[in-house]
């Protein structure tokens, strides 16, 4: 949309308005300091600070980091937290690249409701969708109380639930609607014009789609790749109900200093961990993918 | 030709799609399913119970966390319709040094892993000495729903001509009743669609909240407590429920703001 000149002469760009257009940003910057800003600064704060016994001493250390880098369990669960995202997200762009492309390409009527569908999970009940995937994958489940009816198994198959493979198909179900929103912008942006002369150019669909379509849509790939990257290595509750001990991640660990293990300093260190992969896969996101497909742009 | 086409016939990609739509979509139903078996088991399907919702009924600590949950996702969002709809304001309509900065510190409790807000707000309510109390769960809340309010009205009052408000101010109407009778008409289905969509991500919340709870819980959190001893038929019926509800809630929610336009 083209920007309005700010004012009415369309002089240059006023870098400050009256001091009463501000007063409408009075509560936002409130909420964004008090909630926001200064939380995470504490949490940085807190990261440096040490647990002493049942206390948490005021000198600030590097500590905490150094133990993440020092424990190998830790930097085991780190690394396989990334495995797991990175599964996940993957799978789910191959899932959904295919589902875009067809209802942006070749769906004519009810384009709208198509989408609405996909995206419509991404707001139903997060935990309800945590115990669909164990009732389907359970020793009592969907799949295993099949097999068993059907008499193909004697015995409940056991590598379903409580492992890796739980929790990557779980985010991977939780990610779609992420991945599939960029996608569908990107793919429905691409001009009829560009096909039809590549078309006409002798180009078959294949060729189209390979050296017209793709390459249009590495920017929309990429932000759902980031997207559903994040939102899989920091999640918790999933690896927590579907994980097993096998398929704890990152999110575990914090969980469980600010738990059972009652060491907030090292809990807010991992957090501020997963806080910086956050911000820095959010800062290339923003330099080289698509504004438009972001969520909420 | 034409007509030939129209005949329906599914192409690969169109059975994938049919197989994708299935894959989002059936495992939700296994809960329904599972909501009104009279067993714990699926196969050997005997028969169909209400009984387990009739239990819900009864169960008084549900009730109460669903009244919980009720009272904070309404204060939340009235909290956030405020301060979201003034925000959009400030975003769109004032300059000033560092929007870009603004824009993207505002849209953090969106994308980022729940769990850094859930420890961050943790400490920041041990640092200034506060109990883990409905206050707590509420300041979790106003921080996501905020920005979902704030970027719908956002998107829309950028696409808002502002010739309508300089008519109303030629005309000579004062700022306020500009806005009241000028901006706030065509702002208004942004804003309720805006506050929609926040209730229902607000009334299913559990990765902040699960930080922030103590003895006082939501509805999520009770039912995330129910499943530490398996998934009994009164999750599946209380899964259900808050099923219907969030659909009814989107239903709603794509009828006021043309969703795709305000993403």
């Amino acid at each position: 949309m083209k920007e309005l000149p700010n004012n009415k002469r369309g002089k240059k760009r006023v870098l400050f308005d009256k001091p009463r257009s501000y007063i409408m940003g009075i509560p936002v910057i409130f909420w964004l300091l008090t909630i926001i800003i200064t939380p995470v600064i504490l949490m940085l704060i807190m990261s440096f600070r040490q647990k002493v016994g049942y206390d948490i001493s005021n000198i600030l250390t590097l500590s905490n980091y150094l133990e993440i880098l020092k424990k190998p369990s830790y930097v085991k669960i780190l690394l396989r937290s990334f495995r797991i995202a990175l599964i996940a997200s993957t799978l789910a762009i191959f899932a959904s690249y295919p589902l875009a492309y067809y209802i942006s390409r070749k769906i004519r009527k009810g384009r709208h409701l198509l989408f609405m569908l996909i995206i419509a999970p991404l707001w139903i009940s997060y935990l309800v969708r945590i115990i669909a995937w164990r009732a389907i994958l359970g020793n009592k489940g969907l799949i295993n109380s099949t097999l068993m009816a059907l008499g193909l198994i004697k015995e409940p198959l056991s590598f379903l639930l409580y492992n890796q493979f739980a929790v990557a198909i779980t985010l991977t179900y939780i990610a779609i609607p992420f991945v599939f929103i960029p996608l569908y912008t990107a793919l429905e942006k691409i001009p009829v014009n560009l096909i039809d002369a590549a078309r006409d150019l002798g180009a078959n669909e294949f060729h189209t789609f390979i050296n017209v379509i793709l390459p249009l849509c590495i920017p929309g790939l990429l932000t759902g790749f980031m997207l559903a990257f994040i939102i899989s290595l920091g999640d918790y509750i999933i690896p927590m109900q579907l994980g097993g001990t096998g398929g704890m991640m990152l999110g575990n660990i914090i969980w469980s200093q600010f738990g059972f293990a009652f060491n907030w300093p090292l809990g807010a260190a991992l957090g501020f961990v997963l806080f910086s992969i956050a911000a820095v896969i959010l800062a290339i996101t923003q330099k080289f993918g698509s504004r438009e497909g972001m969520l909420y742009e | 030709m034409k007509k030939e086409r129209r005949k329906f016939k599914l192409s690969p990609l169109g059975i994938y799609a049919v197989l994708a739509y299935s894959f989002l979509y059936l495992p939700l139903a296994v809960v329904i399913v599972f909501s009104f078996s009279p067993t714990k088991s699926i196969v050997g399907f005997s028969g169909f119970t209400t009984r387990w919702y009739i239990k819900l009924f009864n169960d008084e600590a549900l009730i109460a966390a669903l009244i919980h949950s009720l009272q904070v996702s309404l204060t939340a969002v009235s909290i956030a319709v405020v301060v979201g709809t003034s925000g959009a304001f400030f975003l769109v309509r004032a300059n000033f040094p560092g929007k870009q900065l603004f824009r993207s510190l505002s849209q953090l409790p969106l994308i980022l892993p729940g769990i850094i807000l859930g420890i961050a707000l943790l400490i920041l309510f041990m640092n200034l000495g506060f109990e883990l109390s409905m206050f707590s769960i509420l300041m979790g809340h106003v921080c996501f729903t905020t920005p979902v309010i704030m970027f719908q009205v956002a998107s829309r009052l950028q696409r808002l001509p502002r010739s309508f408000e300089y008519a109303a101010k030629d005309l000579g109407a004062t700022p306020v009743k500009t806005f009241w009778y000028v901006t706030l008409p065509m702002i208004r289905t942004a804003i309720i669609g805006g506050a929609l969509l926040a209730f229902t991500m607000s009334f299913d919340e559990i990765i902040i909240t699960y930080f922030l709870t103590g003895t006082w819980t939501t509805l999520p959190v009770f039912i995330y407590g129910m499943m530490r001893f398996g998934l009994s038929p009164q999750v599946f019926a209380i899964s259900t429920v808050v099923l219907t509800f969030a659909m009814v809630l989107i239903v709603l929610m794509a009828k006021f703001t043309a969703v795709r336009e305000e993403l």
